[in-house]
């Protein structure tokens, strides 16, 4: 007969050190982020390393291209009078769902052009009320006898607008083996609400995500163009 | 032949200490089943103070701390307290949370004696239900939380399955445990914002993509897509029904484990030099139980005139019975981890002692009578509903009155409840009740 004499301390020991692997409560800790610490890269979405940047860029650019009043245009207390932005939202037509990034960019966005100096942007909330006057959808307000209520009701609050601003944030997926690359566009499109003429401007980020620590390697270093 | 030396009887006496103590331990306990019958039978029968100080004085027991003031937290609810049962989920929650990473001391004591003797870490679906009434809760007052639930939810739920997948095989549906009314709800206060349509039908198709051909959904993604929230002058009343008795959790025994164990402890006394107390006690594990609806849906009155009926948004038994069926392999490998560390225990104390006959036969008794000490872990939270129907109803601005009926296939079958809501423009108010048989419990309550 086999002699297992320690079989009960084996038993015994085995379930003791299973137990051990689990290891003690744990506890969360947090910690301040120092203005020049880089942002923390997600790993399954995008997040603030994506978006910061993305508005930063295509906020600058579509201001850039948008001719603000001449000099002359003095308000009568001899202030310079600024351009009066309408910011509709931001719609996500991405394949991530952006959770609590979507006032957040909108926020940003919003404060990025009330800092620009010459224009400035109405007050969320006088958007929000005259949307809920007038049942307008958003995306409906480019139709011109929706737009003319719109902003004729905007206007009665004394607020009247230069411009209606929507952000779209788009993606673009491509997949490849066990890793993808999603391209993030955000986009600006700006409309004047006196000629109807629109300009548009664009950011983009692309982001690699990898199953594997190798994949950043194997995607874009050694076989950048091999597709299997 | 026993030799009495110094090192067996510490061994032996080590082992009558640890037999002593998980018999002591498990002395006088009764299921939490057993434990929760009397507060569930006074919420039940509308008495909802004798059901909070039943409940209160079960929550100052450690081990049934959380899942008890879970519980209070509807009777807080419904006695028309939204911001006391908020803050009771959110300790909860919190606790949960910590209790995420397992305890060496409890772990061991676990399996020692059974898994009551671990603090209460919460199923999926009671987690995935915290986040549901922390809504429904916040909603009942101020709402500023409201949203911020549904999201945290959303991404616990992402969190959990992404785990679960780690040891499993096939890996979980990308939808598995999520209450339906989370997304729904979300979508809900998203369209309310009249310029966020666009993440309200992201929510609607959520929520769709767990409902497919629910007439109601269908009708909200038309609206997200083309449409408004409601019409100029207008509000939107959300009627939320918490329908039928919700799942529980009972005893029960695993007779295929128990025989595969009993064979498994044949060839290892074959085997060895000792034989191993035998698998007589039944393996219990918790299964999960949930009685059947008293009626089907809550018909709704505006003003005297029949108006709509609600409908089934979230099934609390399917989600507690999937979401308990793929937690099932951990329950049963640590039901047969503690087994064989019993049996292992008692083996290593008959080497130790160089156990003869009588005395190897005297162990296995008491190897088996610590087996039969064992329990099944029933704790659960115990006053949840078996459905969560919603009913919506765009209605003028200014006071309504709204009859609430139980209604079985198609007819009234239950008394109705009346109440006065003030819809205002623009805006969604939040009428909720419980109606676990044909009568509702507490109040009907309204958001604010």
């Amino acid at each position: 007969m086999i002699r297992v004499r320690q079989l009960g301390y084996v038993l015994a020991t085995s379930g003791i050190l299973l137990i051990g692997q689990l290891g003690c409560r744990g506890y969360q800790y947090g910690h301040l982020i120092k203005n020049d610490q880089a942002d923390m890269v997600g790993s399954h979405t995008a997040g603030s390393e994506v978006y910061n940047p993305l508005v930063e860029e295509a906020v600058t650019r579509l201001l850039g291209s948008c001719d603000p009043l001449p000099v002359s245009a003095l308000e009568p207390n001899g202030m310079e009078q600024t351009r009066k932005i309408c910011f509709v939202g931001v719609e996500n037509k991405s394949a991530e769902e952006l959770s609590d990034f979507k006032d957040q960019i909108y926020q940003m966005i919003d404060a990025q052009i009330n800092r620009s100096g010459h224009f400035e942007a109405v007050s969320r909330r006088m958007v929000d009320a005259a949307l809920i006057e007038t049942r307008l959808r958003p995306d409906s307000l480019l139709v011109p006898s929706n737009m003319q209520l719109f902003t004729s009701v905007l206007q009665r609050q004394g607020q009247p607008i230069d411009y209606l601003l929507y952000a779209t944030l788009t993606s673009g997926t491509t997949e490849r083996n066990s890793s993808s690359q999603r391209n993030y566009m955000l986009t600006l499109e700006i409309v004047d609400t006196r000629s109807g003429s629109y300009k548009k401007e664009q950011a983009e980020i692309r982001k690699g995500y990898h199953k594997s620590p190798l994949g950043k390697l194997a995607n874009y270093s050694l076989w950048p163009k091999a597709g299997r | 032949m026993f030799r009495y030396t110094t090192a067996n009887k510490v061994a032996a006496i080590s082992l009558i200490a640890v037999l002593a103590i998980a018999l002591v331990a498990q002395t006088g306990c009764s299921t939490h089943t057993k434990r929760l019958q009397a507060p569930r039978h006074d919420f039940f029968s509308n008495d909802l103070p004798a059901a909070h100080i039943s409940l209160a004085k079960l929550s100052k027991k450690r081990q049934d701390h959380s899942v008890a003031e879970l519980d209070l937290a509807i009777v807080d609810l419904f006695r028309g307290d939204p911001i006391t049962a908020e803050r009771r989920l959110r300790e909860v929650r919190a606790e949960w949370e910590e209790l995420e990473q397992k305890s060496l001391v409890e772990q061991t004591s676990s399996y020692l004696t059974d898994d009551s003797a671990r603090k209460y870490s919460g199923e999926v679906y009671e987690k995935m239900l915290i986040g549901v009434f922390l809504t429904l809760s916040s909603l009942m007052n101020d709402g500023v939380d409201a949203e911020s639930y549904t999201l945290q939810t959303l991404n616990e739920q992402q969190e959990i399955v992404a785990k679960i997948n780690e040891k499993r095989e096939e890996p979980l549906s990308d939808l598995f445990g999520i209450p339906p009314v989370v997304p729904y709800m979300r979508g809900v206060m998203r369209e309310a914002t009249f310029h966020d349509n666009d993440d309200a039908l992201r929510m609607y198709q959520l929520t769709s993509a767990m409902l497919p051909e629910h007439p109601q959904l269908l009708t909200d993604m038309q609206r997200a897509q083309s449409g408004n929230h409601s019409r100029p002058g207008n509000g939107v009343v959300y009627v939320i029904a918490l329908v039928g008795r919700g799942p529980y959790k009972i005893e029960t025994t695993a007779p295929v484990t128990q025989a595969v164990l009993l064979q498994a402890d044949q060839i290892v006394s074959m085997l060895g030099d000792y034989s191993v107390p035998p698998t007589l006690a039944p393996i219990k594990i918790p299964a999960m139980s949930c009685p059947p609806k008293q009626f089907d849906l809550i018909g709704l009155e505006v003003n005297g005139q029949p108006a709509t009926t609600t409908l089934p948004m979230t099934d609390l038994e399917r989600i507690a019975a999937e979401t308990h069926e793929a937690q099932l392999p951990s329950i049963m490998a640590r039901t047969v981890a503690r087994r064989v560390i019993k049996k292992g225990t008692i083996y290593a104390a008959k080497s130790q002692m160089n156990a003869g006959n009588l005395s190897s036969i005297a162990l296995d008794v008491a190897g088996v009578a610590w087996e039969a000490t064992e329990s099944a872990d029933t704790r659960c939270w115990g006053l949840l509903p078996r459905e969560i129907q919603i009913a919506r109803l765009e209605l003028p601005t200014g006071q309504h009155r709204i009859a609430l009926e139980p209604i079985t296939s198609g007819r009234p079958s239950g008394p109705k409840t009346f109440c006065t809501v003030d819809v205002q423009n623009a805006r969604n108010t939040f009428v909720m009740g419980f109606w676990p048989d044909k009568q509702p419990v507490g109040q009907i309550v309204i958001s604010k």
